[in-house]
């Protein structure tokens, strides 16, 4: 909030003087326009957010703690806790839990770092500044349904890319291909690898804003230990650009963990929303979608919903500490 | 972004060593490594291309067909008549959506970015603080209240339903009023003000001719952001007759006959118009990630 | 920058000039479902699943009348079931006239006052015409009646005639029916196709359960609506985990965009069907035809699948989805539809008519297609089918998918399948 702080007082008049003396009648308008119109002018960001935004969060709450079936509109009225209670025990929930959690890792992990490595080329004095930066943008603006369809096809049993790759460097038989779907391992790496794909151009973006504003003298000031370019990028680039890491960690976390699309389209059969013959890939999301819209259950969803947003908060928290932490804690 | 391609002036380089990166030349190793995660990156799209364009045999074929067939106009066209996948109608739904939500998004966020940067009016700074509180908040989370919402107010499964949650958004707000505060000097406000300009007749003559660049990277953002948009509207669009694009997608690919070479065509003409927003305004939209947009 | 910025600045004004022109064009689009387009115009949308063999009939019945449109809306089989019940709750949004299967049926029966009782529009005369099983599964406890039928799954086993002949099976109709009286047998052909071939002989294990639990006495729910694991469902089960322990199986999901590309590439050579699966085969693989035949299926007839015209009760244009919806259900339609896409009438009157009964479908090697069908249906005793009977069924055939990939050992899938059935039962 520094920003707001450091605004120069110009406005901090009370009393606007206009200085050709306006009719009677007017003044009281021009006193109305200056107290009244900024709030005018932020109303409708702020009843629109209160509408569709905030209360929603709110209702979220209470639906959660009612019966709230859509194909049972007669099941009303409260139901305490017994949707969190259920929760707890739900198998299904857990195993998306898990899924949501493994392919957070395998996508966030490999994401970031890629990124990294991209922007420290794109950070070098280079023909076509703009054409590279618009280059890696290039999965950022597809749409995440058209792209997983593509890597739908791209993992498929019978006929897919992905295997036929594999049998060229020896890793599957074409007379026996890799079912992509059949299992968590691969389904994972499946999906990561789309949201991998989607996410490192974007990151790299952010990364290379962040490393521009490095001041150069830091470098020249390093250059005595006589560190390398790599060296250079862990020693000295990355605890620099720390609180950007620290921005995409917990970008990641929300993103991350809120998983849906990926997931849903990389089904065989995308109006299924199991994640899978055993949900081998069913993300909390996607498990919400099915509860609230398939299983009709309005009331649980909106419990599972609390409890993912409770995971985010703790999941973004512990990543922000984490990084923070190992980057020497520099903020 | 101006610190690219200038190098300071008047600075001894002695070696490479002592370089900062973005004065180092990038060597051939730097130009090959680019090239490779480009070419990773645009291979999804180029293959949608190919499946688009091709037959079904091509499409099944060991080793997959590498090379783009000549099916193209006959695999849009069964896209375009299937009756129950609305896909023409989808395109338009998507733009009109996209269009309304871009359109209010810059008036809305540059009203009250205006305001916030550069008003006085009590409450202000707690105000920006809950902006900017409101854009950590997973939008998951209200999905389900807000389907009950959209039921009680008629609007499920009709366009408004898709419109009205985005046409704001917290980021667009806090995008705003940091450009203002920087781009628009408080003197000309106030100057404006001593005249006896109202404060709309100063956002309108003054704010909004001065921050043209920022109403083009947010509203690149904001359209390719609302266009892409799936999860909502598959909520409340699905089985509708006014599916958005990423709906209809979403159909093509789960019907009972499901043709691969089909629904990439659909994905393809999907993907098509931002693609030319990319290649029209990539620079824009690249300065508003370097400035640190975060996904809607 | 200011000549992107212009260029940007160019872009948004063309993009409200051009939402403006639109959205002032169509501005009913976004008003939702606005039926009545011009004055007069009456527009009935359809929705189903598949190839119902409506194209046809919709042409014709707009000819004759001018002042109606048929929207036909085909998606997937468990979406349009979801959807329909969806709509149904939330009061609208559901199309004026929905199919609904036989494995939906019971849930949407007992549910009677969100549908048009079509008692009350004259449809008591046609109770005779019907199957009587199949009146009956479309009314309620208080006995409205909430759907006229128009289709039966009578059960056969249709093969490739090439593909046999490849593996030194016989391809003659007859021969065929005679190697497999019981799902032994036919696992016992399977076995010998895949050994002369190394190709698989079944596309699916799903296939396999479905039709030998329809030929149970009981489904997976007894009338009182409890899960009734351990007796038909265990014994189909049985019979699909054989023919995937025994290779049969070319393991594809079915009704998914590899099970389609499968027949292409004869990954399987036969395939479970009920009458309304040769509409599929002919849309899927159209150049296969003649190298298809249908004999007779294991284990004796039974029936899979068959649906019933609905009118949700919260549609504007009761009436005309009524007259169309009579429309379709008279014979000549009925016969049409039997004709274009193979689904066999629900009402036993036609199954002697010369038009059903000499009917020799060519894509089929001309395979009396009527005789074959209609002998099933007509001495069928039908299951009870329960409320959660497709989530149930969604949920089994998971399981049995597992086996297929690998992910679950055979003797281990039956616990799981009465485990994940439970769930489904109680969700």
């Amino acid at each position: 909030m520094s920003l707001t702080r450091n605004a120069p007082p110009v406005l901090d008049i009370p009393e606007p003087r206009p200085p050709a003396t306006p009719p009677k009648h007017k003044l009281w308008f021009y006193r109305f326009d200056t107290k009244r119109t900024p709030y005018v002018f932020i109303s409708p960001f702020f009843l629109l957010f209160a509408v569709f935004g905030l209360f929603p969060i709110i209702f979220n709450g209470v639906v959660a703690l009612r019966n709230w079936r859509l194909d049972d509109p007669d099941l009303d009225g409260w139901a305490g806790f017994a949707n969190f209670e259920r929760l707890v025990h739900d198998e299904d929930f857990w195993n998306a839990l898990g899924n949501t959690f493994g392919i957070f890792i395998l996508s966030t992990v490999p994401q970031l770092l890629i990124a990294l490595m991209v922007a420290n080329l794109l950070n070098r004095k280079l023909r076509g500044t703009t054409f590279w930066r618009v280059g890696v943008l290039l999965p950022y603006v597809t749409p995440v349904a058209a792209s997983t369809l593509v890597f739908a096809v791209f993992f498929s049993r019978d006929n897919g890319m992905a295997n036929w790759l594999l049998s060229l460097v020896g890793f599957n038989d074409m007379s026996n291909p890799l079912d992509w779907r059949a299992y968590k391992w691969s389904s994972w790496i499946a999906i990561a690898t789309m949201v991998n794909w989607k996410w490192i151009g974007y990151n790299a973006l952010l990364y290379l804003s962040a490393m521009q504003s490095i001041p150069k003298d830091v470098y020249e000031a390093a250059a005595v230990d006589g560190a390398g370019p790599w060296r250079q990028l862990w020693r000295i680039t990355v605890p620099m650009i720390q609180p950007v890491l620290v921005f995409t960690v917990v970008l990641s976390s929300i993103g991350g963990l809120q998983l849906f699309n990926e997931p849903m389209l990389f089904e065989e059969n995308p109006a299924a929303a199991t994640g899978g013959s055993d949900s081998q890939w069913q993300t909390i999301a996607q498990l919400i979608y099915k509860v609230g819209w398939k299983d009709l259950d309005l009331g649980y969803a909106a419990a599972m919903s609390w409890a993912l947003f409770l995971i985010i908060l703790i999941v973004a928290g512990i990543n922000a500490f984490l990084t923070n932490r190992l980057g020497g804690g520099r903020r | 972004m101006t610190t690219v391609s200038a190098p300071a002036p008047g600075k001894r380089r002695p070696r490479e060593i002592g370089r900062a990166p973005q004065d180092t030349r990038g060597n051939w190793r730097t130009y090959l490594a680019l090239t490779a995660f480009l070419l990773l990156s645009a291979f999804p799209l180029y293959w949608m291309f190919v499946i688009a364009t091709s037959t079904d045999e091509a499409v099944s074929q060991t080793p997959p067909s590498v090379v783009p067939g000549n099916q193209l106009m006959t695999n849009l066209r069964e896209v375009f008549t299937m009756q129950d996948v609305y896909f023409t109608a989808s395109l338009i739904n998507s733009f009109i959506v996209a269009a309304v939500v871009t359109v209010s998004t810059l008036f809305f966020c540059s009203l009250a970015g205006f305001a916030f940067a550069k008003l006085r009016f009590k409450g202000r700074d707690p105000l920006m603080i809950v902006v900017i509180l409101t854009l950590t908040v997973p939008n998951q989370l209200g999905v389900v209240a807000l389907y009950i919402l959209m039921g009680k107010l008629g609007w499920n499964g009709t366009l408004l339903a898709v419109i009205a949650p985005f046409l704001v958004s917290a980021f667009g707000v806090f995008y705003m009023r940091q450009f203002i505060l920087h781009a628009v000097p408080d003197e000309l406000v106030e100057s404006a003000r001593m005249d006896g300009a109202l404060t709309l007749r100063v956002y309108w003559s003054i704010i909004v001719p001065a921050i043209r660049p920022a109403l083009a990277v947010l509203g690149l953002l904001t359209f390719v952001a609302t266009w892409n948009e799936f999860q909502w509207p598959l909520i409340t669009l699905n089985g509708t007759e006014f599916p958005t694009s990423m709906v209809a997608l979403s159909d093509l690919a789960s019907g009972n006959y499901v043709i691969y070479r089909r629904v990439l065509a659909g994905a393809f003409m999907a993907t098509l118009p931002l693609l030319v927003l990319l290649v029209m305004g990539g620079r824009q939209i690249v300065r508003g990630i370097m400035e640190g947009a975060v996904k809607s | 920058m200011t000549r992107f910025g212009r260029r940007g600045w160019a872009l948004v004004a063309a993009g409200l000039a051009g939402a403006l022109t639109i959205s002032g064009c169509s501005g009913q689009s976004l008003e939702g479902g606005n039926d009545k387009a011009a004055e007069g115009q009456i527009t009935l949308k359809v929705n189903f699943w598949g190839d119902m063999g409506l194209d046809k009939l919709k042409a014709a019945y707009e000819k004759d009348h001018p002042n109606i449109k048929i929207v036909l809306n085909s998606g997937e089989y468990n979406a349009q079931h979801e959807d329909l019940q969806k709509k149904l709750v939330a009061g609208s949004g559901a199309p004026d006239i929905s199919a609904v299967d036989e494995g939906f049926i019971v849930q949407f029966r007992g549910q009677s006052d969100k549908f048009v009782n079509l008692l009350d529009k004259g449809a008591g005369s046609y109770e005779s015409k019907y199957l009587p099983w199949k009146w009956q599964q479309s009314l309620s406890k208080d006995g409205q009646q909430i759907g006229l039928g128009t289709d039966v799954g009578g059960l056969a086993m249709c093969y490739r005639t090439d593909l046999f002949k490849a593996a030194g099976l016989p391809t003659d109709r007859d021969q065929v029916s005679k190697l497999w009286t019981t799902w032994d047998d036919f696992i016992n052909v399977g076995k010998q196709y895949v050994q002369k071939t190394k190709k698989k002989f079944v596309d699916s294990g799903t296939n396999m359960f479905n039709p030998v639990l329809a030929q149970q006495p009981q489904g997976f729910y007894n009338e009182q609506e409890q899960l009734q694991m351990e007796g038909g469902p265990k014994v189909a089960f049985d019979v699909s985990m054989k023919a995937i322990q025994a290779g049969l199986s070319a393991n594809l999901a079915s009704f998914q965009p590899n099970w389609d590309q499968g027949f292409k590439k004869d990954q399987f050579a036969v395939l479970a069907c009920p009458a309304w699966m040769l509409g599929h085969i002919q849309d899927t693989a159209p150049e296969q035809k003649g190298k298809w035949d249908i004999a007779t299926i294991p284990g004796g007839g039974g029936n899979w699948g068959g649906s019933w015209w609905t009118i949700p009760k919260q549609g504007k244009n009761a009436d005309e989805a009524y007259k169309f919806v009579e429309w379709m259900i008279q014979p000549q339609q009925q016969i049409e539809v039997f004709k274009t896409v193979g689904n066999l009438p629900s009402q036993p009157a036609l199954y002697k008519d010369p038009a059903v009964l000499d009917y020799k479908k060519e894509f089929m090697s001309n395979a009396p297609t009527g005789q074959i069908f209609a002998s099933t249906a007509e001495n069928l005793k039908p299951q009870y089918l329960g409320k959660k009977n497709g989530p149930t069924r969604v949920a089994v055939e998971n399981v049995i998918t597992r086996v297929q990939q690998g992910s679950l050992s055979p003797d281990k899938a039956w616990p799981e399948a009465v485990k994940q059935a439970e769930k489904a039962a109680n969700s």
